[in-house]
């Protein structure tokens, strides 16, 4: 385990190599997106309109959502691994591939997580913010959310392989699918025509929105659980085939 | 020696990134339109989120739903304009910078300026959000039963205009760092810009003035689609008065001119070595 854990700490350190000034934007835009987000919602359920979720736990769950953004949608460095030489870097190791990725991505968290996330949690008493998880079963769906967020992550990051190399391409598609599928942002039971009925079996339902729900106390624990435990199931052995196919298709020269 | 530049040379260099970006779509027509569709996909994903929360709240902060979707019409517009005219990292200039490309441009015969304005041109490959934005924007126009007359376009121009030099002048005002650092800040602009794409669809109406103003003026996110949309409306809010967008436009671009100014200087000077000698970037 210690090459693992070696790995991410050069990952964390990778981040800060230039000095933590040039984090400075990313935790900028963050408190500016947080903001007058968490006041978006404040508006809009202050209107008076009947939804089945209260205005504190809304401001929990968009809060929440800010500062661990980072683990409820998982992004590795493998979709850009061909355009950006990581290919050449892992494979240059004596240690698994998705392994070196699962560390550099966790060891990558660590910066702005001290720099954005633990600060930022002084904030919230004065936002109206609580944050005591309504179930302890938040400490399992986190998990569980994580280890799918990696399962998607390697299934996209086949298919920038097998449609050769263009990165940018999937990660616009896979912004998308998690602005509105993963319900980080706007929670899937928000959704009207009907459609969050439908939405919340679909994969992405299980990631981000699933640890979040438990979190305030707004959905069924054990429906969430068992959604995240069968999307687990089914997405790891199609990531790992999907990787084994697809190793032989890879080209790479830098970026 | 620097090509003159005239109207009609600058119009001929439209015409070759037009052809450039056709040639693209005929050649490798699989990997255009699986672009053009990532495109679409990834606007209608963030407008669509935030129209689809006004229905079920019946409006956000005093907006109904067809003004949201009036809205995020206007925002379409403006990520169509951006993709249909920025194709070539001409808006995201810190990648060029940073990536030490700069250079390709300084051996073409042609100002800098020109190239950075029609190199990015991308009709046939980069169109499909702004047409969307237009069909949006008539949908919402019907809705909301607004007068179009030739003053109204002339001001929607004006306001598309404004939005788009404030998004440029900001791209190019923190992309100034990239001459400076150029690893750390190769990935400035995209920062700037599509880390607020987000924010910059929220509809400000109904919020304090304390997140508002922030958003017009530091900040200026409230002017990417807000506030233009609210003065087509009629509501030109605050009390600022529908000419502000241009204003800030104005001086954001002076302002960042002379700040870019300075860094290519030291740029000149100084120079960029990002590439190892087997092709990857250091």
């Amino acid at each position: 385990m210690y090459k693992y854990y070696v790995t991410a700490r050069m990952s964390a350190q990778e981040q800060t190599n230039g000095g933590i000034l040039y984090s400075l934007p990313t935790v900028i835009l963050k408190i500016c997106t947080l903001i007058p987000l968490l006041f978006l919602w404040k508006t809009i359920m202050n209107a008076g309109a009947k939804v089945e979720m209260s205005l504190p736990q809304m401001m929990t769950y968009t809060f929440l959502s800010s500062i661990l953004s980072d683990m409820l949608v998982v992004k590795t460095p493998a979709t850009g691994w061909l355009s950006e030489g990581v290919l050449l870097r892992l494979y240059g190791r004596p240690f698994s591939v998705l392994g070196q990725l699962v560390a550099q991505t966790a060891g990558g968290w660590v910066p702005m997580l001290l720099m954005y996330s633990v600060p930022v949690l002084f904030l919230a008493p004065l936002l109206g913010v609580r944050l005591i998880p309504a179930s302890p079963a938040f400490f399992l769906s986190l998990p569980l959310c994580v280890s799918l967020g990696f399962a998607v992550d390697f299934l996209f990051a086949c298919l920038s392989i097998r449609i050769r190399n263009f990165s940018w391409l999937i990660d616009r598609v896979r912004g998308a699918i998690v602005v509105i599928l993963s319900g980080t942002i706007i929670p899937i039971r928000f959704l009207p025509f009907g459609i969050a009925t439908v939405m919340k079996y679909q994969p992405f339902a299980a990631l981000g929105g699933s640890p979040l729900s438990i979190f305030v106390g707004a959905g069924d624990v054990r429906e969430i659980l068992i959604l995240q435990i069968a999307w687990n199931l089914v997405l790891w052995p199609a990531a790992l085939f999907a990787f084994h196919k697809s190793q032989e298709r890879m080209v790479s020269y830098g970026g | 020696m620097v090509d003159k530049l005239t109207i009609r040379r600058i119009l001929g260099l439209y015409g070759i990134a037009a052809k450039m970006d056709l040639f693209w779509l005929l050649r490798d027509t699989k990997y255009a339109l699986a672009a053009i569709i990532a495109d679409l996909i990834a606007n209608l994903a963030t407008v669509s989120s935030v129209f689809l929360i006004s229905v079920r709240f019946g409006g956000i902060g005093g907006m109904s739903p067809d003004e949201v979707l009036f809205m995020m019409a206007y925002s379409t517009m403006i990520t169509g304009i951006f993709i249909l005219f920025g194709a070539a990292n001409n808006f995201h200039i810190s990648r060029i910078i940073g990536r030490g490309q700069l250079e390709h441009l300084f051996i073409q015969p042609i100002p800098l300026k020109a190239q950075l304005a029609t190199m990015g041109f991308a009709p046939f490959t980069g169109a499909i959000n702004f047409v969307v934005g237009i069909a949006l924007l008539v949908v919402a126009a019907i809705r909301l039963r607004i007068r179009v007359t030739p003053l109204w376009t002339i001001l929607l121009v004006a306001f598309l205009l404004a939005t788009m030099v404030t998004i440029i002048a900001r791209a190019y005002l923190v992309s100034t760092l990239a001459f400076y650092a150029p690893v750390a800040a190769e990935e400035i602009s995209t920062k700037a810009i599509e880390g607020t794409w987000l924010l910059s669809t929220f509809p400000l109406s109904g919020m304090p003035a304390f997140v508002q103003i922030p958003l017009l003026t530091i900040l200026p996110e409230g002017l990417m689609a807000w506030f233009p949309a609210l003065c087509l409306l009629g509501r030109p809010p605050l009390g600022l008065g529908s000419c502000y967008p241009m204003l800030y436009a104005i001086i954001l671009a002076v302002f960042a001119a002379a700040i870019f100014r300075k860094g290519m200087k030291y740029y000149v000077t100084r120079g960029s070595n990002r590439y190892l000698p087997y092709g990857f970037r250091r």
